[in-house]
């Protein structure tokens, strides 16, 4: 081979190289990154502890979206960089109500089914200050009722009836925080500190 | 039955089966009925959240009216909507049958690339669809793929434009690009942690924006990517996005270097006319027995052959060059045939 086919063979593979990398370089700027949360969005139950991991094992099919009942699980479609097109919830509009669908649908191992009381979504915390009844303005209970797991993950304190206080059991599933009828929602799913798990 | 003029043709003991010029009808039959369940299937899910909410006097009158329409089209199938209707879900990049999953070769690679682990449960679900390829070759790209069927409109739409005097696009480049593109692709998926061949790849991105804009209101990134080929192959090259850079035809032409299910010509039959060549989406050369790892099994060619010398045949590798057809060298002239520039390769 001459050096001119060798050095035009090279800089061919080199173009069609860069033109390659041009697709993928341009797919992720088309989403951008999302702005910090304002609020914080919750993965679908069962899923990968690291998001990170999450984000790898996820191929973006939507099909936990396509079973789920309340349809509560969303997508960022036009957001999220790298995360674009894997699933998140928004617990305040539409909170999981913890079916399993999704995690029996989902054909990768970021859902993965478990059961109920491995769920961890993350874990609800109340704001003592703005609750109605921690600031005696009457009697709620809403998020105490709706919970699927029961008095294991949110009762009342005792000797005060009406405020409600957040037990180990709490998965996260957010229909607290959905049903919770103060305009600020002082009752919030975060992700549970490392190493706590009920 | 419609046999080849059988007056003027050597006896040839492959006489082409003659429902196989019907193929590409079914093909396009086949590329229809995927389309339609993909903004169907969102569409009758939709449908069982309204169900699975009872609260039929809560809907808008819009929403009313799908409910209607999905009832009316499911009610034959199902008895409880909120269940039954999970038996079908998703779309060609992964979906699920009856509780068997089935997902895209590319998916399961490029879900690898990207957590550098093998979670086997998800691999397997690939399995069919790779034994199918290794099979039948890139059939996916010629019999399924959702954006194939938007490709072929939008490359006749090309021909409309061209046959109404608007310049299209006809370049041509090296179909090895979208090698450079998987390869590239899974290096970046690595790199990135984000399943990034999923991200440019037509198929995956229909399926979901479809979805998308039914349940989840509005479109999303890969619509603008999407669009983007479609200008580009209308602009630059035809089909050019399935020719030179699509990661996922550059997997299954991989996978099936050595299909069984081949087109072949037959050389006692052929008489040169290069319509095959004309007619061939991925810019093959049927007319000189070069069909190589790329070609996606659609059956155009054997359709639009005017005299029937395009057939199936079983074997692993094509058939060496076969020289002109029965009308003699003289009548096919030297390297004049379109799609003659490019060299398999």
């Amino acid at each position: 081979m001459t050096r001119r086919g060798f050095l035009k063979r090279w800089l061919s593979g080199a173009a069609l190289l860069g033109v390659a990398a041009l697709l993928y370089g341009v797919t992720p700027l088309l989403a951008p990154r999302r702005a910090k949360a304002k609020r914080n969005y919750l993965r679908p139950p069962g899923a990968l502890k690291d998001d990170a991991a999450f984000i790898a094992a996820c191929i973006g099919c939507g099909v936990c979206g396509e079973v789920c009942p309340p349809r509560c699980i969303k997508f960022h479609i036009r957001d999220g960089g790298g995360a674009v097109n894997t699933p998140y919830i928004d617990a305040a509009e539409k909170a999981c109500i913890l079916c399993d669908k999704c995690m029996e649908v989902c054909p990768t191992e970021s859902l993965t089914m478990m059961p109920r009381q491995e769920i961890d979504m993350g874990v609800a915390v109340i704001d003592e200050r703005a609750c109605y009844p921690w600031v005696d303005r009457g009697v709620c209970g809403a998020c105490v009722s709706i919970c699927p797991l029961g008095k294991k993950a949110i009762g009342y304190k005792m000797w005060n009836q009406y405020r409600p206080v957040v037990r180990d059991a709490c998965v996260g599933c957010g229909l607290c925080v959905e049903v919770c009828p103060h305009p600020s929602v002082p009752i919030w799913v975060v992700a549970r500190p490392m190493g706590v798990k009920a | 039955m419609a046999a080849p003029t059988a007056t003027t043709e050597p006896a040839t003991r492959l006489r082409r089966f003659v429902v196989w010029r019907q193929l590409n009808k079914l093909r396009w039959l086949i590329l229809v009925i995927v389309f339609a369940m993909l903004v169907l299937l969102p569409l009758l899910h939709v449908y069982q959240t309204y169900t699975a909410a009872h609260a039929y006097d809560l809907l808008s009158p819009g929403e009313k009216q799908l409910y209607d329409v999905m009832e009316t089209i499911a009610a034959p199938f199902v008895s409880d909507p909120a269940e039954d209707l999970d038996a079908i879900k998703g779309n060609t990049w992964s979906g699920s049958f009856w509780g068997y999953k089935i997902s895209d070769p590319l998916a399961a690679l490029g879900q690898v690339a990207a957590g550098l682990n093998l979670y086997w449960p998800f691999l397997l679900t690939a399995l069919v669809p790779l034994l199918l390829t290794i099979f039948f070759g890139r059939f996916f790209c010629g019999w399924i793929c959702p954006a194939t069927f938007l490709y072929e409109l939008n490359s006749n739409f090309a021909s409309w434009l061209r046959w109404a005097g608007i310049r299209v696009g006809n370049r041509r480049f090296d179909k090895r690009i979208k090698y450079g593109v998987l390869a590239l692709g899974l290096i970046l998926s690595a790199v990135s942690g984000s399943v990034l061949t999923g991200a440019i790849y037509p198929p995956a991105i229909i399926g979901r924006e479809i979805y998308y804009t039914i349940a989840q209101g509005g479109l999303g990134v890969g619509t603008i990517f999407f669009l983007a080929t479609l200008l580009f192959d209308i602009l630059v090259a035809r089909r050019g996005f399935c020719r030179y850079l699509c990661p996922g035809g550059a997997l299954y032409s991989l996978l099936g270097r050595y299909r069984l299910v081949r087109i072949r010509r037959i050389v006692e039959t052929c008489n040169d006319c290069a319509k095959c060549n004309v007619v061939c989406e991925f810019d093959l050369d049927p007319l000189r027995d070069g069909f190589g790892q790329e070609c996606n099994n659609c059956t155009a060619c054997i359709a639009i052959c005017p005299t029937d010398a395009l057939t199936f045949t079983l074997r692993p590798r094509d058939y060496p060059e076969q020289g002109p057809g029965h009308l003699g060298r003289h009548y096919r002239g030297d390297g004049e045939a379109p799609g003659e520039a490019d060299a398999a390769p």
